[in-house]
């Protein structure tokens, strides 16, 4: 079996967001950066397919180079091979421009059986980056999978709808995003790995390296831009009350028998 | 306070329990002690973590550390939970018969899933009549023919009924005392082997105690450790290296009381001041601090003596275990105290680390019994 | 049944939207997001169109529903390969409509189906795609859609350069209205040579075993945040909830935490809520959270900071530990 792809994003400390103030867009720079928690379940699948089938794994991360020990937290968690895509011409760069550079990085580390990312990120949350990359691939996608194995050389995934589970046969190479309950346990960082990982190479791809169409990158190669941006602010609005708990829950009680919704 | 100098291996080790304490521990450890429930995810951690592999030999796939990173890593581990981390330590405990004392075959069928975390394992000496008085072992071991059948029963054994190896001393031949006993290794599955009901335990509630039951319990000759009548060597010497383990779960144990005790008392507004402000609480405070120090000053010391393959440890390990577990038992009643009513509360964790430091004063022979041995190698020292 | 139309004569420069039939069931969510569109389509003075891809003719259940729709026309792609959503076939079909009728804007109700195929047609057409849209408005001739974004109280403007315009749209935002006349309903006839092969094949279908939360239309919804401390706390709304008469919201990071299911989100990438009672514990009112609720009637927050910016917006604000508020307030309502 190929190679299996997982990708990864280091995203912003919850609450530790520096927005650019003329381009609107996130600086990554510099600021300290996460493994985006729903990345762990994508590792998690990559690891155990791995494991499972005896194939070698790479991770690829698209960032500035502070995101380079999250691939070495990949390395620890059993990823052989750490890629990473810095370029200052990626920055600004909205899902087309990253599904654009991913995909190509995927074709260049070609061929592959698998691409597992994460649901979506807790900063830009569109999950549109699996299935775009797919689309730009020309390979099937599939969102919110729960478990996937092989099958007489078909992939069998469960994926999750609103409706229910469905069980999908997939036919060659595709891209999965993981969902976020997939796992009731996530495997920590392996110690052995983590002593190993300061040995190991990642390898560090930039535009040139990938044949990239400047044009399609970083904010040109952005169609959607952010044209305003307005803080809310919020006024007081209504009546604020403190006290002991007692009569705090007494207020309460008050106010949902006004309001009829328990009687008298 | 005292800074150490760790290695970037051991910082990284240190590290490693931080993460895995954080996230498979500190949510539920409350929860856990509350509802004395075991649960497997942060042993499954700790073993995907490699974690269990610290003091085994690289042959076997283990890192081929020594006591201090078992104490690190036991210390660090204790500041989450005291249950946790007796089932890790106690596993380490069950290991050592056969790091020290198994043959190359033994050593090759066990120690690489042990290192892995696949298999726990138990160390099964005390019995109903035997505690302190370990040579008062009743638990028989008749050889026959190929094999060796076991007779028994081993009371409060840590990891009963979830560890798949278990380290048991028996009695081989009754005639010889104390050098009657054997040690052997049996296994979860070996017919006539069966483990009792789970204790209901006043702390390290997280972690499973049980009995054991031989019934003509019939194991291979081969699961002999070392010959017959080397039992209680095999069990004495385990226990030499077992004890800083229990220092050092002590240290994590009274290192969580006083953090949360300090944050406490620094927030505390009493009479217009945070309390820590009144002498009665900031000198109870800076006790804690000079018998922590001074406890984990003892244990690094002591285990890094281990390492450095002294022949004669029992006194010095001995000395580290009673010291770190008894001021263990101070600095957590203390923490109790020093947060009043809330201390008393089972909403918050300072009672647990109460509870749970009790028992370190107990397992792994009681303080009473470390004094035994301290005196005893004393008078060896200071003809 | 309907008027059979070839796909390449199709009108041009429409204002799309995707709905979303599953299991020959159709999904209200398509019917909401008609309500921005067709403000959108009036003011570029363009067509709605409401897409519709099915198996079979007969599996359409929801007629009637589809004939008050606001939808100027309904189009159906009707070819027994769709009746199971395969992405990657559905995808070629959508983009196949795009390069023949060049639409102005493609647009998706934020369903996870929506949220599936959105993002594969903007790749196969190379376009790009804002997600979570919760407002649209025109400004001089063109689509302004807004969301709110990274985590602060910033509200985002964004237009999309290239064409067609494609957005998903945030669930509950928008409530259905019905329009005046009843749609022109079309069947798309496409090419011969079309391939309708698809690399999915759908095995099997397990139907959720829970309902589906009636959230997003409740009447009195009790929410709860970080500040119920734990997910023991957090489970006994549900026992307030059966009190009152209520549904269950959460913000963004307990559903992360694990405390309960994500499907009960309230948020912008959620659930939206209009009820009449919004009652937030320990909710501190991340705009994540309050674009989610903000249009309840009247809101209610229990929380230790008086600060706190769904305190600031609530009509009744308590000071007070969540937790304790929570669980005293059962104990009395039990009494």
């Amino acid at each position: 079996m190929e190679k299996l792809i997982v990708c990864i994003k280091g995203v912003p400390e919850p609450g530790s967001v520096k927005v650019d103030p003329e381009t609107h867009a996130l600086k990554r720079e510099s600021m300290e950066l996460i493994l985006n928690p729903n990345d762990r379940s994508a590792l998690e699948m990559a690891v155990r397919l791995k494991n499972d089938y005896n194939i070698e794994l790479v991770v690829i991360s698209m960032g500035p180079p502070n995101v380079i020990p999250l691939l070495k937290h990949a390395y620890a968690l059993g990823v052989d091979q750490m890629v990473l895509l810095s370029d200052r011409a990626f920055a600004g760069s909205d899902t087309l421009a990253t599904s654009y550079v991913l995909a190509e990085t995927i074709k260049k580390l070609s061929p592959f059986s698998l691409v597992l990312m994460g649901l979506k990120s807790i900063d830009g949350e569109t999950a549109q980056v699996p299935p775009e990359t797919a689309s730009l691939l020309g390979i099937p996608s599939l969102t919110n999978v729960k478990s996937l194995f092989m099958e007489d050389n078909k992939w069998i995934a469960i994926r999750e709808t609103e409706y229910g589970e469905e069980e999908v046969e997939v036919e060659g190479p595709l891209v999965c995003s993981v969902s976020p309950t997939a796992f009731e346990y996530i495997r920590p960082p392996s110690l052995k790995r983590l002593l190993e990982v300061k040995n190991k190479e990642t390898i560090v791809w930039q535009a040139g390296d990938l044949n990239l169409d400047s044009q399609r990158l970083g904010l040109s190669g952005s169609p959607t831009q952010v044209v305003e941006v307005i803080e809310k602010k919020i006024e007081t609005k209504g009546i604020i009350l403190e006290g002991e708990p007692e009569e705090l829950v007494e207020k309460l009680i008050e106010v949902l028998k006004e309001k009829a919704l328990i009687k008298n | 306070m005292i800074q150490y100098n760790f290695t970037e291996e051991q910082k990284i080790l240190i590290d490693l329990i931080k993460q895995i304490g954080e996230e498979y521990i500190k949510p539920y450890a409350l929860e856990w002690d509350e509802k004395e429930i075991y649960d497997e995810k942060p042993i499954r951690a700790l073993a995907d973590a490699d974690l269990f592999g610290i003091i085994i030999p690289e042959d076997y796939g283990g890192l081929g550390w020594g006591s201090f990173e078992m104490c690190l890593a036991v210390e660090k581990l204790s500041y989450y939970c005291g249950g946790v981390s007796t089932t890790y330590a106690a596993s380490f405990l069950g290991s050592y018969p056969i790091l020290l004392f198994g043959n190359k075959e033994q050593k090759e069928k066990y120690l690489p899933d042990i290192a892995k975390g696949k298999k726990l394992c138990a160390f099964a000496l005390t019995e109903p009549q035997a505690g302190s008085d370990a040579f008062a072992i009743k638990t028989t071991a008749k050889k026959e023919g190929e094999f060796y059948i076991l007779n028994g029963m081993k009371q409060w054994i840590t990891n009963g009924g979830i560890a798949d190896i278990y380290i048991v001393i028996a009695v081989t031949d009754p005639s010889k005392g104390a050098r009657g006993a054997s040690a052997f290794i049996v296994e979860k599955n070996d017919p006539g082997f069966s483990v009792g009901k789970k204790e209901k335990k006043l702390g390290l509630r997280a972690s499973v105690t049980t009995e054991l039951f031989f019934n003509d319990c019939k194991i291979p000759k081969n699961r002999l450790l070392a010959r017959e009548g080397m039992g209680f060597i095999v069990a004495l010497r385990t226990l030499d290296f077992g004890r800083c383990g229990a220092g050092a779960q002590a240290l994590g144990i009274a290192q969580a009381a006083m953090e949360v005790s300090l944050k406490h008392a620094t927030s505390r507004i009493q009479f217009g001041q945070p309390i820590y402000n009144f002498q009665a609480v900031n000198h109870t405070f800076a006790d804690m601090a000079v018998k922590i120090e001074a406890a984990r000053a003892l244990i690094y010391n002591v285990a890094k003596f281990i390492d450095s393959g002294a022949k004669e440890i029992s006194g010095a390990s001995s000395i580290a275990k009673c010291f770190a577990t008894d001021i263990a038992m101070w600095v957590t009643e203390r923490a109790i105290q020093m947060m009043g009513g809330f201390g008393y509360m089972r909403d918050y964790p300072v009672q647990k680390y109460f509870r749970d430091a009790k028992c370190l004063q107990i397992y792994e022979g009681t303080n009473e019994i470390q004094r035994n041995i301290i005196a005893r190698e004393l008078i060896k020292y200071y003809k | 049944m309907f008027e059979r139309i070839n796909i390449e004569n199709l009108s041009k420069g429409n204002i799309l939207a995707f709905g979303e039939f599953y299991r020959n069931e159709l999904n209200n969510s398509s019917l909401e997001i008609l309500s921005p569109l067709k403000e959108v389509a009036q003011a570029l003075n363009k067509k709605l169109i409401l897409l519709f891809l099915i198996g079979s003719l007969e599996d359409i259940k929801n007629l009637e529903e589809i004939k008050k729709s606001l939808a100027d026309e309904v189009w159906f792609v009707v070819n027994n390969e769709l009746k199971d959503l395969k992405d990657d076939l559905y995808t070629e079909v959508l983009a196949q409509i795009v390069k023949s009728s060049q639409p102005y804007g493609l647009f998706f109700p934020a369903t996870k189906i929506g949220m599936s195929l959105a993002p594969r047609v903007a790749g196969a057409l190379k376009v790009g795609l804002c997600a979570h849209v919760n407002y649209l408005e025109v400004k001089d001739n063109q689509i302004i859609m807004s969301r709110p974004t990274y985590g602060e109280n910033i509200i985002a403007k964004l237009v999309s350069k290239s064409s067609p315009v494609m957005a998903t749209i945030s669930l509950g935002a928008f409530n259905i209205k019905y329009g005046e006349r009843e749609p022109l309903m079309k069947e798309i006839i496409f090419p011969e040579n079309f391939s309708w092969s698809s690399k999915l094949k759908i095995r099997n279908f397990i139907p959720s075993k829970k309902k589906l939360t009636k959230l997003s239309t409740a009447k009195i919804v009790v929410s709860g945040g970080r500040g119920l401390k734990n997910k023991e706390t957090f489970q006994k709304l549900f026992e307030l909830a059966e009190v009152l008469g209520a549904e269950v919201g959460a913000t963004r990071p307990v559903c992360y935490e694990g405390w309960v299911e994500e499907e009960r989100m309230i948020g912008v990438s959620g659930v939206t809520v209009k009820p009449k009672i919004y009652i937030g514990f320990g909710i501190s009112g991340a705009l994540q959270h309050t674009v989610g609720m903000e249009n309840s009637e009247f809101i209610i927050a229990v929380n230790t900071d008086k600060d706190a910016p769904l305190v600031k917006m609530a009509n009744l604000a308590l000071i007070g530990d969540a937790r304790k508020i929570l669980e005293l307030l059962l104990k009395k309502l039990k009494n």
